[in-house]
């Protein structure tokens, strides 16, 4: 969350990948740096472990809303 | 600041414990007039800023650190020192935001050194001294984790997101045992004269004890005590051997420093001797953790070892000043050592900061 809220302040398009169990902390983080708003995509969780054909699945459904994000 | 109002002091504890303002324990309810003395024994100005502390990004001001001290169960003799861990913690190189927020159980664990030991409240160094019974250490480090709350804004679940936390995380505060230990003070060795006082402040887990008993005829006592220290702290559990960048600290008992005072070995020695000894082998990493070795979790790793063989070794810290080697605890057959979280951009840096003796004005009634 802090990288994509850094990045973002550099003016780089940006969007953060959080799990669902740390939404919270993302929005957190988010309004406690002054950037609320910053984009961002939630994932199951978890992620780290699960194996390779659970991640390709998880990216292939979160990738058209990085695209949307970034495009937007 | 901003002032809660309560009809009783019963209810203004449930307030602030609705509030998540508490450390889920009872706490001393920090009126206007508590922590208005409490800033007098600071000796500063109560909007003097010590820090900033994430992930809330507060401002550490001295009428808040007064509050949590308050709130703690401090008394003013104690403020000094959670003055002086505060600007500690909120120096860059501590990482306090990642540390706050990390998913690891890590604590800042406060040892203080130099007179302020005696001067603030006598801090135990002693038996049990990282345990209940000894207000002092009990109330300081209290006192910074509540500024670690409330100033800070950690709280479980939705900030700080240790999945288990530890004991530590209530309090962690030890004094080191200079008169006894064959060590020169710790502060001394990161430039403090003896005279000052300093607290020295690093993240980590909880103490795991260490089993050894000496033996006055065997010549190769001190060998074998490094060796079991050592071997602790290569636990093949510990962020240390996955992430190698972080800090150790070993708190060995006066029987313990004895067996090394007898070899003559100094603390840098040891220092030296535990950083040589304690390794792991490839084998061993690849076992246990074969896709974070193998894929690099350093990010030189993958590069270092792919072609390693089994048997070689990896050693746990690169830099023995990282390991941070002092006496306290009663006389007996154990040592303390405490892994480290070893992340954040500063790889869980070791921190410290002087311990002003004579800061504190009058406070009306009350001998200081």
């Amino acid at each position: 969350m802090r990288d994509s809220i850094s990045i973002a302040r550099l003016g780089i398009p940006a969007v953060a990948l959080v799990t669902e169990e740390f939404w919270p902390q993302g929005d957190f983080f988010a309004t406690s740096s002054g950037m609320p708003e910053v984009p961002r995509v939630k994932l199951p969780h978890p992620v780290a472990g699960t194996g390779e054909d659970k991640m390709a699945e998880v990216a292939s459904d979160i990738t058209p809303s990085i695209v949307e994000l970034l495009s937007s | 600041m901003s002032l809660l109002d309560a009809a009783s002091e019963h209810d203004a504890l449930e307030l602030l414990h609705d509030l998540d303002c508490t450390d889920g324990l009872p706490v001393v309810i920090p009126t206007a007039d508590r922590v208005a003395r409490m800033v007098l024994a600071t000796g500063y100005e109560p909007d003097l800023v010590l820090g900033e502390m994430g992930p809330m990004h507060g401002a550490a001001t001295v009428d808040k650190v007064a509050t949590a001290a308050v709130m703690a169960g401090c008394t003013p003799d104690h403020v000094p020192v959670v003055v002086a861990a505060v600007r500690a913690i909120c120096q860059p190189e501590f990482d306090l935001t990642e540390m706050q927020a990390t998913t690891h159980c890590t604590a800042p664990l406060m040892i203080v050194c130099g007179p302020a030991r005696h001067a603030c409240g006598e801090i135990a160094s002693g038996f049990g001294a990282l345990g209940p019974g000894h207000r002092a250490n009990a109330s300081i480090g209290r006192a910074l984790r509540l500024a670690m709350i409330n100033i800070g804004g950690a709280r479980p679940g939705s900030s700080d997101m240790a999945l288990h936390g530890h004991p530590g995380k209530f309090t962690y505060c030890i004094a080191e045992d200079e008169e006894n230990s064959p060590f020169p003070g710790l502060h001394t060795t990161l430039g403090y004269e003896p005279e000052q006082s300093a607290v020295v402040i690093t993240g980590a887990e909880a103490p795991h004890s260490t089993f050894f008993t000496g033996d006055r005829d065997d010549p190769n006592s001190a060998e074998s005590l490094l060796n079991v220290i050592a071997m602790v702290m290569a636990n093949p559990g510990s962020n240390n051997v996955h992430l190698r960048e972080g800090a150790i600290t070993v708190i060995m008992n006066p029987d313990h420093t004895e067996v090394i005072r007898r070899a003559g070995l100094t603390r840098e020695d040891v220092q030296e001797e535990l950083a040589k000894r304690a390794t792991i082998s490839v084998g061993t990493m690849r076992r246990i953790n074969p896709m974070l070795f193998m894929q690099g979790i350093n990010a030189d790793d993958k590069s270092r070892f792919s072609d390693a063989a089994d048997e070689d070794l990896i050693h746990v810290l690169k830099d023995p000043s990282r390991i941070l080697v002092l006496q306290a605890g009663g006389s007996g057959l154990y040592t303390m050592v405490m892994p480290s979280w070893c992340a954040g951009p500063h790889r869980n840096a070791i921190v410290h900061s002087e311990i002003e003796l004579d800061q504190a004005c009058e406070i009306p009634g009350m001998t200081l």
